[in-house]
């Protein structure tokens, strides 16, 4: 047993951290129903600004931590809940987009501001060892770690347990409107729920880094781990996800002995995300997500809140799901449009197949990249879009097409179809396994399930030599079907652009028929749906299963495009980028495919190393602007775009017992009514 | 099948909420071509009822069955398409689709293959008779959810109505509607029981004129329990019902 002590001393040490990380992340999801994906960031981002002060600026820690934490953790604080404020109610696929893209966010500002050079953040204690017992060396760092961490836990306990402010949370978060009514600001509740939370953030940010390094993108996926810990408690429980946080870090400490290299390893890599995988399996039919009851229900279509009739023609506001959707008048339009749209795309999709013609060598390679990028993006569009499922695993599957491509297309290609064939097949049932991980589960438990299942793949699959070849990665050998090779750039170009518009085409089929109206009730009301007969649970697997399978082909074609494939094509990360990407295009539209493919095309460009740098914050601030625009930059024209604009004009006064001026209800004729006089 | 066999029968149903019955040896039918009421004061757990007739709800004892079948461990999805529908109190449209498209989702959800686009024909026979019987033919294009609640009641009972069912368990649908419409909507429901298909309908309601006029047998649940049974002449005269549902023996 005496040997199994010093791993469980740092077990506890970094242990404690994520318990504090879980416990920052519970806190602003029971009191203001947001799961904050940005969490790590925010602590990344607290980690960096002290790096800045502490060693750039040369204060010393007495000066440096108060301005961390009086003022630049709460600043932070403040701008996230002003961002959820107004999405309060909304959808939890838009909360969730909201969170990928302030993540997406903070980790593209940091190098802007803060630049890329390697720096390391020095522990706050020192680390000076003591012996405890007869021969456990114990560090100073690690005590004092510790102990903060346990004080700060117990004091975030005592403060939702023992006082007022724990009582007005728990009102805010059961009924707002009724909270409000019986002198509990909610705002104010909120806000500092909001602040607590970053500074735990920042406190994680500055006790984790001096040993996981100062690093943007570790940091980010570090703190990912404590959302094992978080679903144990049920995204509730403080103390419950704190002692997860403490028996991960010990779990994974004590499994460390063990691994020095291969699978044991890959597991103790992967430990935080098995563990979020199974606790999602296991505690699924107990999950629920809060504030789905002061939700906006179908009801809410009982006052149809219509904007001043010169916004009537907006046809985005559907996301909100009650019928902001103007009128009969409009809904012929926008029956007509789908026609007019199926003749652009037809048009489009000519045009496309004459590109070759116009564009020469290296540039065209990089549109077929976009292709294959718009195909896959339409995966999650199907997805995300049309049945509501958020998808951060799209690109794992991505992988699973391009290595089996890789393996088994021969050297030549000649193999490819079937290459494509079992890359398909291959993927069907691990998209049944996550299927199944989230299936009582909606919005937010299935993207944290793919998130679980993308990291897995990237630590316990992709990382194998014998699957991806390690960093070096495969290479993919261009496709040869039926005696056609596709080996020249204007040969795969076609192939992509047919594989392409065979794939819209489809989609666009099945939106417009029987399979685009399930999805639709699936969407509206899955109670409903349910009650006439419609299996929820085969509906959803089949819809998912059938988006991995496509992405899979996308795979397939990816690895034939690149022809060099490694791990880190297929990460996590591009999976979110994807998704950000698919959110700026337009989630509800094909044409958001389209846009997402060119995206990523112009950012292969060689292009102004001043503009390339500020591509990604820009993204991620499109995405948190447009997180309610289903149909995103798609659909904008310019006064859509001057309306997305006014989000930089500064807040109303906040309301001060005065309710804030809401849309007036507009009332539905009555004239139909009428009919039974 | 033979009349004797009601449509929908519960019998002993308990549901536990963590101390709370809210269900305790509920036992009622539903014969076909008949309208049962359902009645009780607020929280007397009439939508916990419904909701264990739809398999929404998991049971501590008691059985469900369908047409003399044992359902109880049947998926809402199953029951559905076996037959049983039902409304919502809280409405729960399709509100992105329009009020003809709801229906027509009704159909395909709840018949083999509708998803795939089979039995068209049937599908707008179907859809068109429905929005005729409910005079909804107006409103087909319009948004879901951007009916009034009267409307949105309708188009419920139009989307329950698609589904070809045995058997529907309305949750009251007349509330929200004023006079004229509560007298237009008891001749539907008659109409609906007098169809070829004889469905039974289970009504949960709280305007009692409306029960009273419809109804041929009427269940008063209190607390979870089943405090009376029987016609509506039978159900104003009883005692126990007017002290637990009007509060004492003071109303005439």
């Amino acid at each position: 047993m005496s040997a199994y002590w010093p791993f469980i001393v740092i077990g506890l040490f970094t242990g404690s951290i994520y318990g504090l990380a879980a416990m920052g992340v519970v806190l602003t999801y029971k009191t203001v129903g947001v799961f904050n994906f940005a969490y790590g960031a925010v602590a990344m981002f607290c980690a960096y600004t002290y790096w800045e002060l502490h060693d750039n600026w040369h204060l010393t820690a007495w000066v440096a931590m108060p301005i961390l934490f009086l003022v630049v953790a709460p600043l932070m604080g403040i701008i996230l809940e002003a961002l959820y404020r107004p999405l309060a109610g909304l959808s939890a696929e838009v909360l969730i987009v909201v969170s990928l893209g302030i993540l997406a966010a903070l980790v593209s500002i940091v190098p802007l501001i803060y630049g890329t050079q390697d720096r390391q953040l020095q522990p706050i204690f020192p680390t000076r060892t003591f012996v405890l017992g007869s021969h456990l060396h114990v560090g100073y760092d690690q005590m004092g770690t510790l102990v903060i961490s346990l004080s700060m836990a117990a004091l975030l306990w005592a403060l939702l347990r023992r006082t007022k402010f724990g009582t007005a949370t728990r009102a805010v978060v059961d009924n707002p409107d009724l909270s409000d009514m019986i002198g509990v600001h909610g705002d104010n509740v909120r806000r500092a729920a909001w602040i607590l939370s970053s500074i735990f953030a920042a406190l994680v940010g500055i006790l984790i880094s001096p040993s996981q390094g100062l690093d943007v993108n570790e940091l980010v996926l570090v703190v990912i781990y404590c959302f094992a810990p978080a679903v144990l408690g049920r995204l509730v429980s403080l103390p419950l996800a704190y002692i997860g946080g403490l028996a991960l870090g010990i779990a994974g400490s004590v499994l460390s002995k063990f691994s020095n290299s291969g699978t044991v390893a890959n597991i103790e890599a992967a430990l935080p995300y098995l563990a979020l995988f199974a606790l999602l399996v296991i505690l699924g039919p107990r999950l629920k997500e809060v504030g789905t009851a002061t939700r906006r229900l179908g009801v809410a279509a009982v006052t149809v809140t219509r904007r001043p009739t010169r916004d009537s023609t907006r046809t985005w506001d559907v996301v909100t799901h009650h019928g902001h959707h103007g009128h009969r008048r409009q809904h012929r339009h926008h029956r007509r449009r789908f026609d007019r749209n199926l003749g652009v795309g037809l048009l489009g999709f000519a045009l496309a197949l004459l590109v070759p013609l116009a564009v020469p060598g290296p540039r065209l390679l990089i549109i077929i990249g976009g292709v294959i990028y718009a195909l896959i993006a339409l995966t999650l569009i199907v997805l995300t879009g049309w049945a509501g499922q958020i998808s951060l695993a799209q690109f794992s599957f991505v992988g699973v097409g391009a290595f089996t491509a890789g393996h088994l297309a021969g050297a030549h290609g000649q193999h490819f179809v079937f290459a494509v064939l079992i890359g398909m097949l291959l993927s069907a049932p691990l998209a049944v396994i996550v299927g199944l991980a989230s299936l009582r589960l909606s919005g937010l438990y299935l993207a944290l399930a793919t998130l679980a299942f993308a990291l897995i793949m990237d630590n316990i699959v992709f990382n194998r030599s014998d699957v991806s070849g390690g960093v070096t990665g495969i290479t993919v050998a261009r496709p040869d079907v039926f005696g056609i090779s596709f080996t020249g750039r204007a040969a795969l170009y076609e192939l992509v652009v047919v594989i392409f518009g065979l794939t819209a085409v489809a989609a666009y089929a099945l939106r417009a028929g029987p399979m685009g109206r399930r999805l639709h009730i699936l969407r509206d009301s899955p109670l409903a749906a349910s009650t006439l007969g419609v299996n929820l649970t085969v509906t959803k697997l089949v819809v998912f299963t059938g988006c991995a399978m496509v992405a899979a082909l996308g795979g397939s074609l990816y690895g034939a495009w690149s022809q060099a494939i490694t791990p880190l094509d297929f990460m996590w990360s591009v999976s979110l980028e994807l998704l950000l990407l698919v959110v700026l295009g337009g989630r509800s539209v094909i044409s958001g495919a389209v846009i997402a493919g060119a995206v990523t095309a112009v950012q292969a460009l060689p292009i102004p190393n001043e503009v390339e740098k500020i591509i990604p914050l820009t993204i991620a601030l499109g995405v948190i602007g447009l997180a309610q625009e289903p149909e995103g930059t798609a659909r904008m024209t310019v006064r859509q775009t001057l309306h997305v604009l006014t989000v930089l004009r500064p807040l109303p006064k906040r309301r001060s017992g005065s309710p804030t001026p809401v849309p007036t209800p507009v009332p539905v004729p009555m004239a139909v009514v009428e009919r039974a006089g | 099948m033979p009349d004797d066999i009601p449509v929908l029968a519960a019998d002993g149903i308990s549901v536990n909420f963590g101390g709370l019955n809210a269900l305790d040896q509920v036992s009622m039918s539903v014969p076909g071509g008949q309208i049962v009421g359902l009645i009780g004061p607020n929280g007397a757990g009439k939508t916990t009822m419904f909701n264990v007739l739809t398999g929404l709800q998991t049971t501590t004892t008691g059985r469900v069955s369908f047409k003399g079948s044992d359902i109880s461990g049947w998926p809402t999805h199953r029951r559905g398409r076996a037959g049983i529908a039902r409304t919502f109190q809280r409405l729960a449209l399709f509100t992105r689709l329009s009020v003809q498209d709801n229906l027509v989702a009704s159909w395909e959800s709840s018949h083999a293959g509708g998803v795939f686009g089979r039995g068209r024909q049937q599908r707008q026979e179907k859809v068109r008779a429905v929005l005729e019987l409910l005079d909804l033919e107006a409103l087909a294009p319009r948004l879901a959810g951007e009916l009034s609640t009267g409307q949105g009641r309708m188009v419920e009972l139009g989307r329950a109505l698609c589904t070809d069912p045995s058997v529907l368990l309305l949750d009251e649908p007349g509330s929200g509607l004023d006079v004229v419409e509560t007298a237009a909507f008891s001749q539907v429901l008659r109409t609906v029981v007098a169809l070829p298909e004889r469905p039974g309908i289970l009504l949960v309601e709280h305007d009692m004129a409306l029960v009273m006029d419809v109804c041929s047998a009427i269940t008063v649940l209190d607390f979870g329990s089943v405090i009376a049974n029987g016609t509506p002449r039978e159900i104003r005269a009883d005692s126990l019902v007017r002290a637990a549902y009007l509060g004492d023996a003071s109303v005439a």
